[in-house]
């Protein structure tokens, strides 16, 4: 089982048609731009934001649902581990791919 | 080439109408991820960090030129541009769409390419040597074998759920350049006292976090065995394997358990049982699948070639690649070509849909229209007439693809690391792109020496770290990339497990640390010695001492 993680969270997925990254808005909706994502620390509204992303998996929306530790970067949520930072920014090797190119997509 | 019969057209183009219901139900929500799931990686898609990845088998690492502009197409249409040719022999896409790989699949099927197998346990795409059929140090073609074992395994219904993934290679060769002692089964093609064809069987090889070298549980099993000796490995296999525990799943730990010996007496017990069943390919249709990969008719030619020389001498970095990139060809005058898919600041194994075009094309011209891919991520041109090598240099060279670094030390295998993996622990292209700017000067790598480079970025170890001269694994370290060097690894016919040398360093202090195990070498290097062997000679300690200072 995986470490329970403590201090501000956000949550991460991938979408079901193309697996694009996105991130969890407050609203429940989700967007490509880590920065859009909600931030959680205490359990219930984790576990408030959790429920709706997998309610959102369960509706085949997303897939591969995580909860994950979230820091701050220019003021902004970010992810704090380096994979999930490595989602957020694209491929390090090919800064010119990557949805995260042109995040102007809106669901 | 191998040419698909009916069936072969009838189960890949049934296998993309099932794929392509499964993935509308799944799109309609009438399957839930945890049922698609097994179902997609059975036809190889994945999910990676960014996006879906397909992984599509290049069977024994044989295209054709028409098969090469397919891939070139789908990485144009379906995804950006590029594909990236792997450790197995396969190409990956990076970035398809759920709702467009069935067709994606369809014109892989099309030109007789699948992706099945190329994920799950069960057995995956049979990999050879590059230079098979081409080569002037072959026993045999493995090629055959490995078509023959192909049509065998696939949709095998007793090894469809094996407990862990499975790889067989084989090699025809003395020169062993199919790492075949690192695979679960590795085939060494040899003939006997009366001169017929049989295969020397090592099992149990295998990197990952517990990495062993296989063993020989038989010196020589006659070509019409080959099929019902598989299936009693297979089947002990299968049996006794573990299922309680992924990283003890592998057939390396049950071999390793059970020892080599037991593991050939079981597995002689079972072929008794079965040997003399119809389960081994008649000899007529051997024959059939052998007639496709007879050599191309090349009429025999000089090997002295003046046009070459003299340009050679004029110009220094054409008479390297010649010199780095070529391997002597069975029929004189000919050579097998290495593209070599490592320039210095790239990405290893990357080539872009222009790319591959070309590579094509040049087949077509110059090479009876055949391409093959190497385990070590190059794309190699098996009949080139040695006249023309100046014509294809200018053409490879002008699209970025003249590097003449084969073998080399920055002819690195990288695994796509952290930048699209979902379990890599850190990156490992940045590392290669670093290290073969460190080493940008063609004069000094020749200098240096054959020098084999293997990164991954996790411990599953698809970059060989285990079996390179120089290993380098990535780890993540509270949260931080770190890299351990290893020494002293094989994949050839003298298989080594590199050994760690210390403790882990940063993504700049690992390159300095290759820089120093390389001085060392060429300090210590006694006459015409190459890297391994010095390695071999004085063990790790002036190495360790030259990297981590007196301690």
């Amino acid at each position: 089982m995986a470490k329970k993680i403590t201090g501000p969270q956000m949550i991460v997925a991938n979408l079901l048609l193309d697996g694009r990254v996105v991130f969890m808005r407050a609203d429940g909706s989700w967007s490509p731009v880590a920065g859009d994502a909600a931030m959680a620390e205490e359990d219930a509204d984790v576990e408030a934001l959790s429920a709706l992303a997998q309610k959102s998996a369960a509706a085949n929306e997303v897939l591969s649902v995580e909860v994950i530790e979230a820091t701050t970067r220019d003021g902004k949520p970010f992810p704090a581990h380096m994979k999930f930072a490595m989602q957020a920014k694209g491929p390090s090797v090919r800064t010119d791919l990557g949805y995260q190119v042109s995040p102007t997509w809106e669901q | 080439m191998y040419a698909y019969d009916k069936y072969d057209h009838a189960i890949t183009n049934a296998r993309v109408a099932e794929f392509r219901d499964q993935v509308e139900r799944r799109v309609k929500g009438e399957l839930t991820e945890e049922e698609f799931r097994p179902l997609r990686l059975m036809n190889g898609l994945y999910l990676q960090l960014h996006a879906y990845m397909l992984r599509v088998a290049i069977p024994y690492g044989t295209l054709s030129a028409d098969q090469m502009r397919r891939l070139a197409h789908i990485a144009r249409k379906y995804d950006k541009g590029y594909g990236h040719f792997t450790t197995r022999q396969n190409i990956q896409f990076n970035w398809p769409k759920l709702s467009e790989t069935p067709d994606i699949l369809q014109e892989l099927a099309d030109v007789e390419m699948h992706a099945i197998q190329t994920s799950g346990n069960c057995i995956r795409n049979v990999t050879t040597d590059q230079f098979a059929g081409a080569t002037a140090d072959e026993v045999a073609d493995p090629r055959a074998y490995a078509e023959l074992i192909r049509q065998w395994s696939t949709f095998h219904p007793e090894f469809s759920f094996l407990p862990r993934k499975f790889k067989i290679a084989i090699t025809g060769a003395a020169t062993d350049r199919a790492a075949v002692k690192w695979h679960d089964i590795g085939l060494i093609i040899k003939k006997n006292d009366a001169g017929e064809i049989g295969f020397e069987v090592l099992v149990g090889g295998g990197m990952g976090r517990t990495p062993v070298i296989g063993k020989t549980i038989n010196e020589f099993v006659h070509e019409r065995d080959l099929l019902s000796y598989l299936e009693a490995i297979l089947r002990v296999y299968n049996e006794q394997g573990r299922r309680d525990n992924k990283y003890k799943a592998r057939i390396k730990i049950l071999a390793e358990d059970l020892g080599a010996e037991e593991y050939a007496r079981q597995t002689n017990e079972e072929w008794a049982r079965i040997k003399d069943h119809p389960l081994d390919v008649p000899e007529e249709e051997a024959a059939r699948i052998k007639s496709f990969f007879r050599a191309p008719p090349l009429p025999v030619l000089s090997d002295d070639v003046p046009a070459v020389a003299e340009l050679a001498k004029k110009n220094f970095l054409f008479g390297a690649w010649v010199k780095n990139n070529t391997n002597q060809h069975k029929v004189p005058g000919y050579v097998n070509l290495t593209i070599s898919l490592k320039p210095h600041g790239g990405i290893p194994g990357d080539a872009t849909a222009d790319q591959m075009d070309l590579v094509a094309s040049l087949a077509d011209a110059y090479s009876q229209s055949e391409i093959r891919v190497s385990h070590e991520q190059n794309l190699i041109l098996p009949h080139v007439a040695k006249k023309d090598l100046p014509a294809i240099w200018a053409d490879l060279d002008e699209a970025g693809l003249g590097s003449a670094n084969v073998g080399l030390l920055t002819d690195i295998i990288a695994c796509p690391g952290l930048d699209y993996c979902a379990l890599a622990n850190a990156r490992s292209i940045p590392l290669a792109q670093e290290i073969s700017k460190r080493f940008d000067d063609i004069k000094r790598l020749q200098d240096i020496g054959p020098l084999k480079i293997k990164i991954s970025g996790c411990i599953n170890s698809c970059g060989h770290h285990h079996a390179g001269h120089i290993g380098i694994l990535g780890v993540d370290r509270k949260g931080e990339e770190n890299y351990q060097i290893l020494l002293g690894g094989s994949g050839a016919e003298d298989a080594s497990k590199a050994a760690i040398l210390g403790p882990g360093f940063d993504e700049h202090g690992i390159v300095d640390a290759v820089e120093k195990v390389v001085a060392v070498y060429l300090g210590e290097r006694e006459e015409s010695e190459e890297f391994l062997a010095t390695y071999r000679r004085l063990g790790p300690a002036v190495f360790k001492e030259a990297v981590y200072g007196a301690r």
